[in-house]
């Protein structure tokens, strides 16, 4: 199925239509048929030679033009009927132009209306030509006949189809008077400019030239066949000039300044035109034929493959240089770099060393003679233990105390004298003891106490003492302990209901107990026994008696000697363990105090000395400053 | 046989003892193989019997057995009070294991938000009630005259020793107070003297009381060392 596309809109059509169904543009006329295929676009968009020919030859039957008169729009019948009417009032006027005289040539009588047996050709040396041959005067009479015959058809045809100059000089229309003519005096003919200009104006193409050359007959006729529009229209009165209507109105009276800008009237309001007979013509797309326009080509619309763009980022050689040096730093913060491999002897090692013979010879050799020249500590001098041993030795017998093994294993060479002393006085005074803690290896301490203790003495040892575990949540533990024990700890850790016996079966808070003895070394588990623990116990007068390290002495003794205390006795460290056990009759150390005492003697030297070699060298070398 | 374990219960323990104390203390000449051989054993042998007692301490005899001696016996007597206690502290822990899983783990912020309150309650009253009052009640009555002795001697020591703690007390609050007076703008911001000087003598005694909490962990350290060289000549003693 192909279309008819207009060649006035570009739009399709069926190809029965004879006129374009959106701007009512003849079609068969000028139209051309919609390419079939893409490559064959171009050659049938325009309509070949012959085609062209052959439309022509169309046009000059009477039935076909009266088809394409009604095809005229009417705005253009209009536009003709103005330009004619026009052309008529101008010829009585004077000195009008070339252009009016052709028209006028076409649409009155001939210039030479006389010499009606007289040829149409102005030049003598054709003429003359003409005479010698013999055939001007039949040619020219058969010619004027047949072209007057078509000429009002031709001519209203043309002007409905303004075909290319170009391709009406290439493909004449052919008549029988040019078929009796030889070749060369047609051709002659329709090159000739001088009968061009005489016949037609410029934008009228040659085929109608040669239609309407001047034949006797036609001027021995005396007056053509005129149309009965153009006579109407040529008939009726031209409109009043502006000049007459001008006279009818008073002129108004301008201010000076407003004169001075009026343009004036001698200059033409519109700008010449621009001559477009050189421009290309339009061949494909909606403004096909069209001259001097810019041609929507399909090309220039059509969809092509987007390019690809290179994503590869665009470096220089010093920016890609800075790149892998950052990289290189980025992956070299992550690899985790070893330590400088330190030589074996060095400064630092052999004062190390030399700092551990000093201090561990005379520890060592101390305990190896089993040393005790160094008078014991008194239990008076110790703050602390004498209110301790009252307050064990106070005692009632059989009473139950709960003891808290809440240290660590490393300092059990520090407290385990005080610890042991401790144990021992209780099972002297019958003490039912049950054991707790918070720390985890509290309970593994715990049982390697009581059975270094229960050595040699007779009976079980449940008899004397139980492990009711470990306290879980920590303070929060302690205070439910102090709270109800027994819902804290229900069973012991080999799994007996020692609650249900005695003497535990009359506990039912921790107040109800002779004593709460707490082992730390750790003066922040000493606070929360204090703080949880012990308002309770100062209700019923309970005592809370500390054992605990050096180190943990300083931060707990304010609660020892506060008034009224909170801590009713305290044991700190190794000389507190050593005065307590001496409280008890206990003197046996193994030379452990005297290497205690000559410990701490050598590490006051060792500060002491390091002190003074520390405060030369920083004199020497600000004496060095100083002089240099 | 028992008996036979037992009796070699202590001389192995002894001889381990020995070998890892020669092994810790083997840091003397730097660190090495034998230390680093060490430290890991005793971490993992800490880790491994605090696990095994919480299992068998507290999940079992504090929470598991109840129930048991609950259904063998059929005595309801103790079942209100496991109800009350044990029951919603298994509920509590079983909700607070959802923070094992990334994905659960915003469930059981009820849990850990109620253990935080409780705890941070429990210190602070327990630090109020404990130590605060009690503290400021003490050092108000150091220098009581009621509680001042009768002899000359001894009094001279007791006003020192409570004017010796009144000023460390109060110059050492005065040392952590860093609010100025409003300057005026452009004016240079400067402490008061009278405040500067009272500062620097609680600096003198915040100086003090660390060096004390220093010797009082060297002779900390002090002793544990006599008692590992005790017990090295002991182990040699006994076995050579």
């Amino acid at each position: 199925m192909t279309d008819v596309i207009c060649p006035l809109c570009g739009k399709p059509n069926p190809p029965d239509r004879e006129e374009c169904l959106y701007c009512q543009a003849p079609l068969k006329a000028s139209g051309f048929v919609a390419p079939s295929e893409p490559g064959d676009e171009e050659n049938q968009l325009l309509p070949p030679s012959g085609e062209t020919g052959e439309a022509e030859e169309q046009t000059s039957q009477p039935a076909e033009a009266s088809s394409l008169e009604q095809a005229i729009p009417d705005w253009l019948k209009a536009t003709e009927a103005n330009f004619l009417g026009q052309s008529e009032s101008e010829q009585e006027k004077p000195g009008t132009d070339l252009v009016s005289e052709q028209i006028d040539s076409l649409l009155n009588q001939p210039s030479t209306p006389d010499s009606t047996n007289e040829p149409a050709i102005d030049d003598d040396w054709l003429a003359s030509l003409l005479e010698e041959t013999g055939i001007g005067e039949s040619s020219a009479t058969t010619s004027q006949e047949e072209s007057s015959e078509g000429q009002e058809d031709t001519f209203e045809a043309d002007k409905t189809e303004p075909f290319s100059e170009e391709l009406a000089q290439e493909e004449p229309p052919a008549s029988a008077d040019q078929a009796e003519k030889p070749e060369w005096l047609t051709n002659l003919e329709a090159t000739s400019p001088i009968k061009l200009d005489r016949v037609l104006p410029a934008s009228e193409p040659d085929g109608q030239s040669t239609g309407v050359v001047d034949t006797g007959e036609e001027t021995g006729s005396g007056e053509m066949e005129i149309p009965e529009w153009i006579a109407k229209s040529g008939s009726e009165v031209s409109p009043p000039s502006d000049k007459e209507a001008e006279s009818q109105i008073a002129p108004a009276e301008l201010p000076s300044w407003l004169e001075a800008l009026r343009p004036d009237e001698g200059v033409s309001p519109t700008g010449p035109l621009e001559d477009l007979s050189a421009a290309d013509i339009v061949t494909a797309g909606p403004l096909v034929g069209l001259r001097g326009v810019i041609s929507a080509h399909p090309s220039a619309i059509r969809a092509h493959k987007p390019p690809t763009y290179s994503i590869k980022l665009r470096v220089t050689e010093e920016q890609r240089a800075r790149v892998e040096m950052m990289e290189a730093l980025l992956a070299d913060e992550q690899k985790p770099k070893p330590l400088p491999a330190q030589p074996v002897i060095s400064s630092r090692n052999i004062f190390r060393l030399v700092i551990v013979v000093v201090l561990i010879l005379p520890i060592a050799w101390m305990i190896i003679t089993g040393s005790q020249r160094t008078p014991a500590p008194q239990p008076g001098n110790i703050p602390g233990v004498v209110d301790f041993t009252q307050q064990v030795q106070t005692l009632p017998i059989g009473a139950p105390v709960l003891l808290a093994f809440d240290y660590e294993a490393g300092f059990s060479g520090e407290m385990n004298l005080a610890i042991s002393t401790v144990i021992n006085q209780l099972i002297i005074k019958n003490a039912y003891m049950a054991i707790v803690t918070t720390t985890p290896a509290g309970p593994a301490l715990a049982e390697s106490i009581m059975r270094r203790a229960d050595t040699g003495l007779e009976g079980k040892p449940e008899t004397y003492y139980t492990d009711l575990g470990y306290i879980p949540g920590g303070t929060i533990g302690l205070l439910g302990l102090a709270n109800s024990p027994k819902t804290v700890l229900p069973y012991s850790l080999d799994g007996n209901n020692v609650w249900a016996v005695a003497p535990l079966n009359a506990i039912s808070s921790i107040k109800d107990f002779s004593a709460v003895i707490v082992m730390t070394n750790d003066p922040d588990i000493a606070r929360s026994w204090i703080e949880q623990v012990s308002p309770q116990l100062q209700v019923d007068g309970t005592p809370l008696l500390i054992v605990t390290s050096s180190q943990a002495e300083p931060l707990i003794r304010p609660y020892y000697e506060a008034t009224p205390s909170q801590v009713q006795g305290l044991v700190a460290g190794f000389v507190g363990g050593l005065a307590f056990s001496r409280t008890v009759g206990n003197i046996q150390q193994n030379g452990t105090w005297d290497a205690f005492s000559i410990g701490i003697t050598v590490s006051v030297l060792i500060i002491l000395i390091g002190s003074i070699i520390a405060v030369v060298l920083k004199m020497l070398a600000l004496g060095k400053l100083k002089e240099n | 046989m028992l008996e036979r374990i037992g009796q070699l219960a202590d001389p192995i323990g002894a001889i381990i003892g020995f070998v890892l104390t020669v092994m810790v203390l083997s840091y003397i000449i730097g660190d090495n193989v034998l230390f680093r051989l060490a430290i890991p054993i005793f971490i993992g042998a800490a880790s491994g019997y605090a696990a095994v007692l919480i299992l068998y301490n507290v999940l079992w005899y504090q929470v598991l057995v109840p129930v048991f001696q609950v259904i063998t016996t059929g005595k309801m007597d103790n079942m209100l009070i496991y109800a009350t206690h044990v029951v919603p502290a298994v509920i509590l822990g079983i909700w607070m294991m959802t923070k094992m899983s990334p994905r659960l783990a915003r469930w059981g912020t009820p849990v850990l938000a109620f253990l935080t309150g409780v705890g941070a309650a429990t210190v602070i009253a327990g630090a109020v009630r404990g130590t605060i009052f009690p503290q400021v009640g003490a050092s108000v009555n150091l220098l009581n005259i009621r509680t001042a002795p009768s002899e000359l001697n001894e009094l001279v020591g007791w006003f020192i020793n409570g004017l010796v703690v009144l000023v460390g007390t109060a110059t050492t609050l005065i040392y952590f107070h860093f609010g100025i007076k409003r300057q005026e703008e452009g004016v240079p911001v400067t402490r008061s003297v009278v405040l500067g000087y009272l500062s620097t003598a609680g600096q003198g005694f915040i100086v003090v009381t660390l060096g004390v909490l220093f010797a009082g962990v060297y002779i900390a350290a002090l002793s544990a060392l006599i008692d590992r060289v005790s017990f090295l000549w002991d182990t040699i003693i006994r076995f050579f």
